[in-house]
């Protein structure tokens, strides 16, 4: 796409679920990806979930801190979230803040760390920066801040006004802060969508890895602040390959010149091929699709693969059915299932699933894992990557010149042992090579810049998955990395230090602790629209259900999507478990039926509505408000209003 | 001048010695009745129970005091002391006496099958939960499926595993109480899932039979197969030898990943009849 189209117009689902992490990640340590890895959550004494529910969305990870307890550890877990949930029902500390609320907790923690002297002085004296944002301009970089003027900016953050403006009670503030100050508790933070998916995404993002490094919470297993997204390899191939429309694979940018040249270089490509313009952002992209072409529109054509976006883009009726009846547009979907989105497709192409295909997979804790195919895929139902290379194959047919490389090759020319060309875009010899090797070590090249060194696929083959960085031994095997940054696990730390910052924004080897003001959500309850509205997962369903949905298990046991209400909520407006109503925003509205203490609790004035069923489509209502950075909508806070539904209005 | 002092000091020990022991066996014994007694209050005279048609009931001293319902919601009532020292278990069935062999009901254990495959995704998935749950904390579920129980129909069988805190992890729970099996359609899914197993192959006439199914994570054969809290139809013929993996050892095909070599494929062919 970039390579041979010059178009840099591809996004991932991944913008609308992890961008702020990305954003986080590297205006804080300059690099993305947690330093941290699942070994933490063996060796912490304390688990602070921020705004997330990991005993429902990631279950496994989960019922590993709670495992231990059942070998009689101890691990303290606090939950800070706008609802309780069966994560609340296992920790042992409940805080509930208001939406947004989590921006001045983390502010609230650094006021009484910096005012008590109980911050780690050593830590942020040899491997930290002060850094803020000067001006709504500034870039991931920020401004430098030196430590009394940081001090000064935090002064109002005091236990009574974070109270005020999160909820959650000075005490409980206090207690946090106590626990960062004692240097012998050993702390892990995880975060998922709650404060991914926000306003403020990039900046909670940093705040949060900020308490950590200014409390010296970092860099030895149990201490780790801990992003746990980018599950379905939405680490390995959306942020290391650089599948955003302003990124490049490992970690370079489409604006960076030099980035450019190398991709170029290792793609063997003439000069100047890859565009120097980012393209558009996954909420934008959408909103040119359904704008008409008349009115400026400009994307045309749209290829969706596998992701669902006529079910999880924010507000939809703008940014999805708008398609509708647009004569001049054509969307193409590779799909599995018949889904929310094949039903403006006006291409459908029949997918292989993952079992069905060769593969490779990168997840949250920089783990890459290979598989071979297991089953034939049915019917005429292909690899996806096959159909770019086939595409791909026919526009060089066609004549296109980006089809091919420097010296008039095509562009995914794929040799056998004996060098002789494979026609790999014909599907019936797609297999008689194997074309995953092939595109991972063209790809492996990429990575070294960024240290996020990748061993050869073969190696894979024998491992169960390998964490990157990943170095080769002078006795010739491969070592995996599991703390980075930290000179005990960390190849790439310079001998004779004990934390090195490598890709450190400001280039003198420190992370950038960062603070930022509070700012209101983009959008919050007034009297016409009284109630916040919050969307997300629960345990059953896979995001859009498309797959789990299918097991009858699983969609018996939650088989509706519903609305979560506070009873005295229902009981002001009348309302029982199981009755209908209307959940309405400026956007759009659903009908859903209430449950009143069901999976979660919300707090009055508060709503949760799961996205995953695709008959009662929450995003009609939902706002596409985005972080400034990291172009991330906020799904989790918008206002809303519930009318119940008449009888015999079905 | 010196002994003189010495001899009252001495004196003044033995005095107090004396008072100490005294005190000693005064509070042994107050202590030996008190702790016999559970802190009930006991009737002190024959006649008891009181005959409630007495018009002189509240002048009986040896009645002891009730609570009116009334009074309940206002007053902390207690277990006893003595009923708080002890483990309160669940009343459980007996064994069958040591060498009494069971004859396990083939029409049970069809029954049994039938149940089990309605509350599974597929044979050895983890059983779904057939009842409400409200509360998710670890101990919830553990108070009743450790050692299991059995009320009037109603079976809550052991944990076939280890204990594991987050059981709805695996175990998939009831839908929302206010959906109606009418409300549910089933998906569009042909997936059959793994075959039920069938007699596992001996090393030799005789042998014991190897387990046919995969054990997966389950170690406690006695949770499905045991002679009261298993499954009708499916108890060991033989509920007086409790290690059971001693004879009857776990597939080597079953619980391995998947191979294709020739000896492998033969070997899972030979457990899963395919023919049938």
């Amino acid at each position: 796409m970039k390579g041979g189209l010059s178009n840099n117009h591809i996004d991932p689902n991944a913008r609308l679920c992890m961008a702020s992490a990305v954003t986080g990640f590297l205006a804080t340590y300059g690099v993305d990806e947690p330093a941290g890895c699942y070994d933490d959550l063996d060796a912490c004494d304390v688990l602070i979930t921020w705004g997330n529910n990991p005993a429902e969305m990631h279950p496994v990870l989960f019922s590993r801190v709670v495992d231990r307890r059942a070998r009689g550890e101890k691990v303290i877990i606090v939950d800070i979230g706008t609802r309780r949930t069966r994560t609340t029902d296992a920790a042992n500390h409940f805080l509930l803040m208001k939406p947004h609320g989590d921006v001045p907790i983390a502010l609230g923690i650094m006021h009484l760390l910096v005012k008590d002297k109980t911050y780690d002085d050593r830590f942020v004296q040899n491997y930290c920066n002060f850094r803020h944002w000067a001006s709504a301009e500034s870039a991931l970089q920020g401004e430098p801040l030196a430590f009394d003027e940081f001090q000064q900016r935090l002064e109002k953050y005091t236990p009574a006004y974070v109270e005020e403006l999160s909820g959650v009670p000075a005490d409980q503030i206090r207690m946090l802060a106590e626990m960062f100050a004692d240097p012998n508790l050993k702390i892990t933070s995880l975060w998922c969508m709650g404060m991914n998916q926000h306003t403020m995404g990039t900046a909670i993002n940093t705040l949060v890895h900020g308490v950590h490094l200014l409390s010296g919470h970092f860099g030895t297993p149990g201490d780790a602040p801990t992003s746990l997204t980018g599950q379905p390899s939405a680490c390995g191939t959306v942020r290391e390959v650089g599948t955003l429309a302003h990124a490049l694979p490992g970690g370079r940018l489409v604006a960076n010149e030099e980035h450019r040249r190398q991709c170029e270089e290792f793609w063997n490509l003439p000069p100047g091929r890859i565009n120097p313009i980012p393209g558009y952002h996954t909420v934008k992209m959408f909103d040119q699709f359904t704008k008409p072409s008349a009115e400026g529109g400009d994307i045309d054509t749209l290829w969706v693969q596998v992701t669902n976006p006529g079910q999880t883009l924010p507000n939809l009726n703008k940014l999805f059915n708008d398609k509708q009846g647009l004569e001049d547009k054509f969307l193409i979907v590779s799909e599995v299932y018949p889904t929310a989105t094949t039903q403006l497709a006006d291409l459908v192409l029949p997918a292989a699933m993952w079992v069905e295909k060769n593969g490779v997979f990168g997840n949250s804790e920089r783990r890459t894992q290979q598989w071979f195919k297991m089953v034939e895929p049915p019917g005429e139902a292909r690899d996806d990557a096959w159909m770019i290379i086939a595409v791909a194959h026919r526009l060089m047919e066609l004549g296109h010149p980006g089809m091919l490389d420097r010296d008039g090759k095509f562009i995914f020319q794929v040799l056998d042992e004996q060098g002789r060309e494979v026609p790999v875009w014909e599907f019936e010899h797609y297999y008689d090579v194997n074309v995953d090797r092939h595109l991972f070590e063209e790809y492996r090249p990429f990575t070294v810049m960024k240290h996020k060194n990748l061993a050869p696929y073969d190696e894979y083959v024998k491992a169960r998955g390998l964490r990157w960085p990943v170095v080769q031994q002078p006795d010739g095997s491969w070592r995996e990395t599991r703390f980075r940054f930290a000179a005990f696990d960390d190849p790439f730390v310079t001998e004779g230090k004990e934390f090195e910052f490598y890709h450190s924004t400001t280039g003198d080897g420190r992370a950038q602790i960062w603070v930022h003001d509070y700012q209101p959500p983009a959008e919050s309850p007034d009297e016409e629209y009284p109630f916040w509205l919050s969307t997300g997962r629960v345990l059953e369903h896979w995001h859009t259900g498309t797959m789990t949905r299918r097991i009858e298990q699983l969609a018996r046991a939650m088989p509706t999507a519903y609305v979560e209400m506070h009873p005295d909520d229902a009981r002001d407006l009348s309302l029982q478990s199981g009755q209908w109503v209307w959940v309405e925003s400026r956007r759009g509205r659903i009908k859903l039926p209430v449950w009143i203490r069901g999976r979660g609790r919300p707090p009055r004035g508060y709503l949760f509505v799961p996205f995953f069923d695709e008959s009662k489509l929450i995003n009609v209502c939902t706002l596409d408000a985005i972080d400034p950075y990291s172009k991330q909508p906020d799904f989790k806070k918008c206002a809303a209003r519930v009318i119940k539904v008449a009888e015999g209005d079905a | 001048m010196n002994d003189a002092v010495h001899g009252q000091r001495a004196d003044r020990w033995r005095r107090l010695s004396n008072v100490i022991a005294a005190a000693a066996i005064a509070l042994a014994v107050v202590g030996y009745f008190i702790g016999i007694t559970d802190g009930v209050p006991r009737p002190t005279r024959a006649g008891f129970p009181v005959d409630h048609h007495s018009p002189v009931v509240e002048a009986q001293e040896n009645a002891i005091p009730s609570l009116h319902y009334r009074e309940i919601p206002e007053k902390y009532v207690r277990f006893t002391q003595q009923w708080r020292l002890q483990p309160q278990p669940l009343s459980r069935p007996e064994l069958p006496p040591y060498g009494t062999e069971l004859h396990p009901d083939p029409q049970a254990k069809l029954a049994s099958l039938r149940r089990r495959s309605q509350t599974r995704a597929f044979n050895g998935a983890p059983p779904v939960i057939p009842h409400a749950i409200e509360n998710t904390t670890d101990a919830a579920c553990y108070a009743c499926h450790s050692q299991g129980m059995q009320l009037e129909g109603l079976r809550a069988s052991i944990m076939s595993h280890a204990f594991l805190p987050n059981c709805t992890q695996c175990h998939v729970p009831p839908p929302p109480e206010f959906v109606s099996p009418e409300d549910y359609s089933p998906p569009d899914n042909a997936f059959v899932g793994m075959q039920a197993p069938v007699a596992g192959p001996r090393a030799y006439p005789g042998a014991p039979p190897t387990i046919p199914h995969a054990t997966s994570m389950r170690e406690n054969c006695l949770a499905c197969h045991g002679p009261n809290m298993g499954w009708p139809g499916m108890e060991t013929t033989h509920p007086w030898r409790m290690n059971c993996t001693q004879c009857h050892a776990p597939s080597a095909v079953l619980d391995q990943m998947p191979d294709t070599s020739p000896i492998r494929r033969a070997l899972y062919d030979s457990v899963f009849d395919v023919s049938r």
